[in-house]
């Protein structure tokens, strides 16, 4: 509402960084920009934006990447990160899938945020993040550039999880040396971390095996109005209008919010108990206005008896995990280190 | 449609450099950026970071209140013309937008396929859409601003599509790849038919894909055909010179500073390494010759391309000039010296006097000089040398300020798309259109050649100023600031100009013009230091 803007401001400038201010904050009024009251997206102006950077070959402190289709059918790319090892510290255009050497090397499939609609795996921030993921996990990161809406809506960002999840699984190159399997883990921010949870749940029964499922401020929500999110609506950075908007764009047309894509444990949901599912490290923003929809799918992942751990940042906004300038980024950072490796 | 998209960061990006050498050392303005936003792809100067803040607060809350949909700010005349990776660039433009409420009564364009009038999204005349902000423009002149900026949702979305599909035909041109790179053209050409060609972004960017197929179609290997004789060039030149203040900007502040650097010289000489119509030098002589204390003698030495039609212009340049200096009784003698390309004109060809005083001054030439030659050495390096063996009281240097000289040919393409959209943009103001259509066709030949051409054809590689400051300084000169005078006298002839939007603003003891804060020519002066005997100049 136009007259408590001022106090929202404010609030929201005195718990981030300034230079975190701006970054979020710019991206806030490009977003508004972009999304049509109609429903339909600026896709153009959105692509123009967005500030991407090329994949690079050679290491830039440490990692190199490069990209690959999966899928042809779909022009599904995905980036792939490397660390340089100090035996081959300049790869070249032969080894760049050349097979990895470590005892165990785990391989994060990475699905940027974006609420469904913006970003790209080539995009700035999410480069700068999984480059970071790498160092900081001794990982090889691939980050996949699934179809977004509302051009592509629910399952399409799903089924591109799901044949990345096949395709990195039959990479005989990322195969680590102790059990020559793949040891996938998945990761994901705001809707990435959704469909980490979807493609998981597709992978049950299927003789894949996910290590892990990473969730950062994950993408949930429902047809009910939370506290939270009635708190803290157009309070730090994010509005329930925008919320809907996105959801309106991602789901089928006509679906409502407890549609499961939306709310996997709620009305609709499906049911994990007595499922082989992976454990999961969900991280919550305490500033977030979807933070209630987040703990249900903690609390649903605990009713059905799965291992799940909760970091519950209280003074952290969305996207505080973008600049490394503050002690929530550098928790969750470790923890995802630990999680990683705590299976070697 | 490849969903890996072609818009690069060209800022130093810490995550990532297409580039495998190693990382530029900043300019010392530019070391200030802040450390973290490079790598989301930003810009920002860590001093400016709050006064960002407090912008886009403002562009937040005027969104808010003002009842004009965000489809006003979504338009392509808005976005185009600025690099989305400087916040601050991008949303002063934003909120310029605000500072202009549409006024212009609905512009409807007839879609040619449906036979429908667009009029989603368009911007009415209906005050219930004014923002609050108001200034006292007056209705003539808010119409003069905004008769080329209403578009309507068609438009809007095309042009926004014709930059973008510039961007991936030139990231496809990198890549090698131009089956898809062709295919692309005649889309854009398609596309080009629903765009308003006369201004904004369809004007500019027809000439790039003029420039893209040019460079898919004849290569690069080709020479670069300037497209007419030495004399048509001197006629563009000229219109260029008249239809906007960039080449006047140049000639006042360089002789300002000229005839601050002589004073109290008896015996000057100016070496003038692009004499074109000899445009600059009147003023200057008539300065002299009312300088305190009376005239020095003056020699000019002008440097041109050989005209081939048996005419010597170089001549009838000089003539003139004496005619005029003569009328003002200044001592005055001319040399014209005549030579296709920079790099051929050698210190001997000079005679340069041991009692003059040297004022070398090159009007955007130096950046012809960057391309090595054959044997691989550099011809800038050698040049600068020898100018410093001059020891020139005074060297003006102009230049265009942009990054057009960058190895990665996207990188190159997308700065030169950024600054000749602002370009065009500023020539929309001059209102005399014989003028302005053959300023437009001098300006489309630097895109052509920036963007078609390779090697020694590529002449036009400019670089900024702070590549300059560097280049000088390895040459063994060192700065002079430009004054206050020369900051007000480039201040008046802005004045002059009816139209707002340029704006001069000094750097370091340089000046640049440009549009709206968008700077698109710096002038610098230096001077030799005088050197012991037998000292080599440092580097």
């Amino acid at each position: 509402m136009a007259g408590s803007n001022e106090v929202n401001l404010n609030e929201c400038k005195m718990v981030v960084p300034l230079n975190t201010w701006v970054l979020i904050s710019n991206f806030k009024l490009a977003y508004n920009l972009l999304r049509r009251p109609d429903g339909t997206f600026n896709r153009h102006l959105a692509e123009f934006l967005d500030r991407k950077v090329l994949a690079n070959a050679n290491p830039v402190d440490g990692v190199f990447s490069f990209d690959v289709i999966i899928d042809r059918g779909t022009n599904l790319l995905s980036r792939i990160y490397r660390p340089a090892t100090a035996e081959e510290p300049q790869p070249n255009i032969f080894e760049l899938a050349k097979p990895v050497t470590a005892e165990v090397v785990p391989v994060i499939i990475f699905f940027h945020g974006g609420s469904f609609a913006h970003s790209s795996a080539n995009s700035a921030i999410y480069d700068t993040l999984c480059r970071r993921l790498v160092v900081i996990c001794k990982a090889v990161v691939v980050s996949v550039n699934y179809r977004r809406a509302p051009e592509n809506r629910y399952p399409c960002a799903y089924d591109d999880g799901w044949t990345a999840l096949k395709w990195v699984n039959s990479r005989s190159w990322l195969q680590s040396q102790k059990d020559s399997k793949v040891h996938i883990y998945l990761a994901g921010d705001s809707s990435g971390g959704n469909i980490v949870h979807h493609v998981a749940a597709r992978a049950i029964e299927s003789g894949i095996n996910v290590l892990g499922n990473i969730l950062l401020n994950p993408m949930f929500g429902g047809q009910e109005r939370t506290e939270s999110e009635k708190h803290l609506d157009g309070k730090y950075f994010v509005t329930l209008q925008d919320r809907d908007w996105y959801w309106r764009a991602f789901l089928p047309e006509g679906a409502d919010r407890d549609h499961p894509a939306c709310n996997p444990f709620g009305p609709n949901g499906r049911s994990l108990e007595g499922i082989k599912f992976p454990k999961s490290l969900v991280v919550v923003a305490g500033l977030d206005l979807i933070q209630d929809w987040q703990l249900a799918y903690v609390e649903g992942l605990k009713k059905a008896g799965q291992e799940v751990k909760l970091l519950y940042l209280e003074q952290a906004t969305i996207g505080f995990y973008l600049l490394p300038n503050n002690n929530h980024f550098h928790t969750v950072m470790g923890e995802i280190s630990i999680f990683v490796s705590s299976n070697r | 449609m490849v969903l890996h998209d072609s818009a690069m960061s060209t800022g130093s990006n810490s995550g990532s450099s297409s580039s495998s050498s190693s990382k530029p050392r900043l300019p010392p303005q530019q070391q200030d950026i802040d450390g973290l936003l490079p790598g989301a792809g930003y810009k920002v100067r860590s001093s400016e970071l709050r006064k960002v803040a407090q912008q886009l607060e403002r562009l937040e809350t005027a969104t808010v209140n003002s009842l004009a949909d965000s489809s006003q700010l979504s338009s392509d005349a808005t976005h185009s013309y600025y690099n989305p990776s400087d916040i601050t660039s991008w949303v002063d433009s934003l909120l310029s937008e605000f500072a202009q409420p549409p006024t212009c009564p609905s512009e409807f364009i007839m879609d040619p396929v449906t036979n429908k009038t667009a009029i989603k999204n368009a911007w009415t005349s209906n005050e219930h859409h004014m923002p609050q902000v108001h200034q006292n423009i007056s209705y003539e002149q808010q119409s003069l601003n905004h008769q080329l900026t209403v578009v309507t949702a068609m438009e809007e979305d095309s042009g926004i599509m014709l930059v973008h599909m510039l961007m991936t035909c030139a990231e496809c041109v990198q890549r090698g790849d131009l089956s898809l790179a062709t295919s692309l053209i005649d889309d854009m050409q398609g596309l080009l038919t629903r765009v308003n060609t006369v201004c904004g972004i369809g004007k500019v960017a027809g000439h790039f894909i003029d420039a893209l197929s040019r460079r898919i179609f004849q290569g690069i290997g080709g020479v670069f055909i300037n497209g007419g004789s030495g004399y048509e060039n001197e006629i563009l030149y000229h219109h260029f010179y008249e239809a906007c203040p960039y080449l006047k900007f140049a000639h006042f502040t360089a002789n300002q500073a000229i005839l601050e650097a002589l004073d109290g010289h008896d015996c000057v000489h100016v070496v003038d390494f692009n004499l074109m119509h000899g445009l600059q030098w009147p003023a200057l002589i008539q300065a002299l010759a009312l300088r305190p204390g009376g005239p020095p003698v003056l020699r000019l030495t002008g440097i041109g391309p050989p005209s081939p039609d048996g005419r010597d212009s170089l001549r009838e340049i000089g003539f003139r000039l004496a005619e005029l200096a003569r009328s003002v009784n200044v001592h005055f003698a001319f040399r014209g010296v005549a030579a296709s390309r920079l790099e051929d004109f050698k210190p001997w060809m000079l005679q340069v006097n041991p009692k003059e005083a040297v004022a070398v001054n090159s009007i955007m030439q130096l950046h012809r000089l960057l391309g090595s030659d054959s044997t691989g050495n550099s011809t800038i390096e050698t040049f600068l040398s020898w100018i410093r063996s001059l020891n020139p009281k005074i060297m003006t240097v102009v230049e265009q300020e942009a990054n057009h000289n960058q190895p990665g040919f996207l990188d190159r393409f997308t700065e030169a798309l950024h600054y000749y959209s602002t370009m065009f943009d500023s020539l929309e103001a001059c209102t005399v259109q014989t003028e302005k259509a053959l300023a437009e066709i001098y300006i489309q030949r630097e895109i052509t050649n920036v963007v078609s051409c390779e090697g020694s054809a590529r002449v036009e590689r400019h670089e900024p100023l702070a590549k300059w400051r560097a280049r000088l300084s390895g040459a063994g000169l060192r700065p002079l600031h430009l004054g206050s005078s020369a900051f007000k006298q480039a201040s008046m002839l802005l004045t002059l100009f009816s139209a707002e939007g340029y704006s001069v603003e000094e750097n370091e003891g340089c000046l640049t013009l440009g549009w709206h804060s968008h700077p698109l020519i710096a002038a610098s002066a230096w001077h030799a230091l005088p050197d012991a005997a037998g000292d080599v100049p440092g580097v």
